[in-house]
């Protein structure tokens, strides 16, 4: 009989070669649509495009509004980042910090944005807006995006918080140091990587968010996302679906293999220094 | 200053904005299909936008299509998931690279994925050139908007086992060992071990899971619209199509995501029951 | 969308406050008109499809009048419309010249939103068009894009001279190549068209024939269940076409300005045909309009004067398929041959598409 460990390395090159295929190949097809010629369409019966360029790439980027898409989704995405942590981190201290009456509620109702369908929120926010004869597109979008991805922030961050190590804040204070003395010595080194984890994960939920972008900001205020599913809806064209798609995720893979190790530094076990 | 004041202080900016919000937009969905906040006419408190719904053959289409998407995707998700968690309960070579390929379509944007699997099932597309050179199909087969929408299906379970894995890892990962060593002693079974230990600690996880996979599966807008059949609306197209241009019905589009609301609800609490049911169960037999 | 809600909270009980400024604007004489458009320097087109192509188009006409044009992406004509008249209260609005899709003119006043007329100084105005897809415009707007619906084929999978042509050929060729045609039953006009058409074969309607009301729909509906599995429903204009150049069909319903296009710009291939059968398919056209309240009305206006010209509108039939909207154009470089030009059909009536087709929708598509 095969041993186990053996048959796990088997099971396991088969599902991680199934699972790499399974990425990579469409992404390979994305790619290669996205550098058909255009001039020399890919048709039927071919099987690969006749011709490859950049070409399509270039025309995207100088005559579609990529461009302006891109400009509102990484102008959003840092603001809306900043934002729900500065909101969220009190909120956070609370949760990590503090023990009140009603505290775990609070921590279920923190997470309403993420349990309520996105569309009915997109939909019925854009109805108060008009009630309130509110026009701007991209501050509207912004205050969504920071509700919306609120709780995301708030639930690293109170991680974060509930790791500060309580001695070295009682120690920091015996010594006589300011509040910021304290903030500095004892709370900055714990939450250092939550911040950024929980600043990255609303960056990146920010730049994918499509029902809010979609309802609130047509006609005119497209973003990465709306634009996408221009391309892949009414005016369906393949190929510049296929830049805008790669556009859309590689930058935000970079981003999260950045806070895939960010969350791995925000281990307790690294942060609080008791192993 | 007193303790509660201050706890209120710190909350207000950010669970104090959120609820704020939610509220509003929560109210806002009610008293819209409701009649009130009619933007085409007088606000009037009635039912009647419910009933024409009711009356609507599009409306109950949606919410059985809706329905059933997702209780078959959370279904499946759990199903695929469990497995896989307890296979890589005890990291191996090679383990932390599945994980980490398991996890990471939790980050492809729902709008790439759809557009990813259209273009690998398209009528020449890869899938079905394949399979006609290794000889399973003599000729292409129509799998895109395919109308058991196994393709919004597959999306789903592919977006959404992350979820369920993360979710599901997290509590297998808090059984001590020595619970499962000790049941091991007991003369326990691997069949034996997980419906009395696994299953019933990581119950809630596993609540949770199906109950997050299934609002997310209800409220699906972009699969169904990139990948799902022409003939099917979800609640969530629905409800934009009302809402949009060609109809501006507003107060249709309250109804609808009223409905919406109402069937993650349900799901939910069906979903957490039945779990517990079943648990229960499997730990008499 | 969200315009939507605006616009009708801005119609109750709102009245546009007239821009007075269009009178003197129309008063003026052509020249002065171009004067004050160079002295505004720049013009916002709500254009809702091809606007990466338009943009580029309109470098003929930035060089030539130095005036600067912004076409922002909008997401459908409604969406634009809406915007328009969430507008309309506003001193000034965002959008100075308008397209319209020309039925949108039986639902709108187009006095209420457009400076005008326009027709009367419009240089080339004698050679346009205001009266467009049932709808008259008043000269408020003038057609700038005249489109067909057609079938496109493959001719390597179906010869010229095995084209369906009459209602009763059509039908034998779909029975005889199930899963060939697709056509889309939203998102875009042209399978809307030909479900219009079919209707029309099945209960015997001619263009020519006017009817009190609209007969029993249930031969057709009897018609697409029968024939469910010899035609493909598709998801929009543009699937359509993608799938039919991947291979997928071997007939689809299409504009012949949309495969045209297309074709010029190497996405699909170039031997695609298109023809328009004897049972008729829609033909029709979008208009421009200036905004009653553009910030750059004289600038608005000679773009219009600009794109109805029989220079640009030959430009467009070569390098976009459209059939002419001037008079004085040449049409001559189009996809659609003449000869099938007699077989246009117009929406609405006999028999309107705005009963047909969603009736169809509700009790075959997605019963």
């Amino acid at each position: 009989m095969m041993s186990l460990p053996r048959l796990n390395t088997i099971l396991a090159t088969c599902l991680i070669t199934t699972l790499v295929l399974w990425i990579v190949i469409p992404f390979a097809m994305a790619l290669m649509w996205s550098m058909v010629d255009p001039g020399t369409s890919w048709s039927y019966p071919d099987i690969l495009p006749p011709a490859l360029s950049f070409e399509r790439w270039r025309i995207m980027w100088e005559t579609s509004s990529l461009k302006t898409a891109m400009f509102n989704s990484y102008s959003l995405a840092p603001v809306a980042g900043m934002i729900a942590i500065i909101l969220g981190a009190p909120t956070a201290y609370a949760f990590g910090r503090l023990t009140f009456p009603g505290k775990g509620i609070a921590q279920i109702l923190m997470l309403t944005p993420i349990v309520l369908p996105g569309f009915v929120t997109a939909v019925f926010f854009a109805s108060i807006l008009v009630s309130l004869g509110f026009h701007s597109r991209y501050f509207a979008i912004l205050l969504g995006h920071v509700v919306l991805f609120m709780p995301y922030a708030v639930r690293i961050l109170s991680v974060s918080f509930s790791q500060v190590n309580n001695e070295v804040v009682n120690a920091a204070r015996d010594l006589g140091a300011s509040p910021f003395g304290v903030f500095r010595a004892a709370y900055w080194p714990a939450i250092k990587p939550g911040l950024f984890a929980a600043y990255l994960i609303v960056f990146i939920l920010s730049i994918e968010e499509f029902a809010l972008a979609f309802v609130i900001g047509s006609p005119t205020f497209t973003t990465v996302p709306t634009i996408l599913y221009s391309y892949l809806g009414y005016d369906f064209i393949r190929p510049n679906a296929a830049v805008v798609a790669i556009v859309l995720v590689v930058p935000n893979v970079l981003l999260l293999i950045v806070l895939e190790r960010l969350m791995q530094s925000a281990n307790p076990a690294n942060v609080s220094g008791k192993g | 200053m007193p303790n509660g004041l201050r706890i209120i202080l710190l909350l207000t900016p950010g669970l104090g904005l959120v609820m704020t919000l939610m509220i509003w937009v929560l109210y806002r969905a009610f008293a819209q299909s409701f009649g009130l906040y009619n933007f085409n006419g007088d606000d009037l408190l009635t039912l009647s936008h419910w009933q024409g719904m009711f009356q609507n053959r599009r409306y109950w289409n949606a919410l059985e299509w809706s329905g059933y998407i997702a209780v078959v995707s959370a279904t499946l998700a759990v199903a695929v998931a469990y497995p896989l968690v307890i296979w890589l309960r005890r990291p191996f070579k090679g383990s932390f690279l599945l994980s980490a390929l398991i996890k990471a379509p939790y980050f492809v944007p729902g709008l790439v994925a759809a557009f990813l699997l259209i273009n690998v099932i398209s009528y020449h597309g890869f899938v079905n050139e394949f399979l006609i050179w290794i000889g399973v199909w003599d000729q292409p087969v129509r799998m895109q908007n395919d109308k058991n929408g196994y393709a919004i299906i597959g999306l789903q379970v592919w977006k959404q086992l992350p979820l369920a894995f993360l979710l599901l890892s997290g509590a297998v990962a808090a059984i001590p060992d020595n619970v499962l060593h000790a049941a091991q002693d007991l003369g326990a079974g691997t069949w034996d071990r997980f419906r009395k230990v696994v299953l019933p600690m990581t119950v809630t996880a596993m609540q949770a899971s199906l109950i997050l996979i299934f609002i997310g599966a209800a409220g699906d807008f972009t699969f169904q619209a990139v990948a799902g059949p022409t003939r099917e609306n979800s609640l969530a197209t629905l409800m934009v199509t009302y809402q949009g241009a060609s109809y501006s019905d507003w107060n249709g589009a309250a109804v609808i995501g009223v409905t919406l609301m109402v069937l993650s609800l349900l799901g939910s609490i069906v979903f957490a029951a039945l779990v517990q049911i079943v648990a229960k169960l499997m730990e008499r037999v | 969308m969200l315009r939507k809600l605006i616009m009708s909270t801005a119609l109750l009980g709102l009245t546009s406050s007239a821009v007075l400024a269009d009178d003197v604007l129309l008063s003026m004489s052509w020249e002065d008109i171009v004067a004050q458009a160079k002295e505004e320097g720049s013009v916002t087109w709500y254009q809702w499809y091809f606007e990466p192509e338009f943009r580029v188009v309109v470098e003929a006409f930035e060089a030539e009048y130095g005036i600067e044009v912004s076409i922002p992406d909008v997401s459908s004509v409604d969406d634009a419309i809406n915007k328009m008249m969430a507008e309309q209260d506003l001193e000034t609005g965002d959008i100075d010249l308008m397209s319209f899709n020309g039925s949108s003119g039986l639902r709108l006043t187009p006095s209420d939103l457009l400076t005008g007329p326009i027709q009367p100084i419009l240089p080339e105005g004698e050679s346009l068009e205001t009266f467009v897809e049932g709808a008259d415009w008043e000269e408020y707007a003038v057609q700038f894009w005249g489109n067909q619906t057609c079938l496109a084929y493959d001719p390597d999978r179906l010869s010229a001279d095995d084209l369906p042509d009459t209602f009763v050929e059509f039908e034998a060729w779909i029975a005889e190549n199930p899963g060939q045609l697709g056509f889309n039953f939203e998102n875009g006009g042209s399978g809307p068209s030909l479900i219009h058409n079919i209707a029309r074969g099945i209960l015997g309607v001619a263009q020519a024939d006017t009817l009190a009301e609209t007969p029993d729909l249930q031969p057709v509906y009897d018609w697409f269940i029968e024939n469910e599995d010899n035609y493909i429903l598709t998801a929009s204009n543009a699937d359509s076409l993608s799938r039919f150049n991947s291979g997928e069909f071997i007939m689809i319903a299409t504009w012949e300005d949309f495969i045209a296009g297309n074709i010029n710009r190497g996405e699909v291939s170039d031997r695609f045909e298109c023809y328009v059968p004897e049972f008729g398919l829609n033909g029709g056209g979008n208009v421009v309009g200036v905004a009653k309240n553009a910030a750059n009305p004289a600038a608005a206006l000679v773009l219009a004067s600009w794109l109805t010209s029989a220079e640009t509108q030959t430009m467009f039939n070569t390098d976009f398929g459209t059939s002419t909207a001037n008079g004085q154009a040449d049409s001559s470089a189009a996809l659609v041959p003449d000869e099938d030009r007699a077989n246009k059909t117009v929406w609405g009536d006999p028999l309107p598409d705005t009963d047909v087709v969603p009736a169809v929708i509700e009790n075959v598509f997605q019963r």
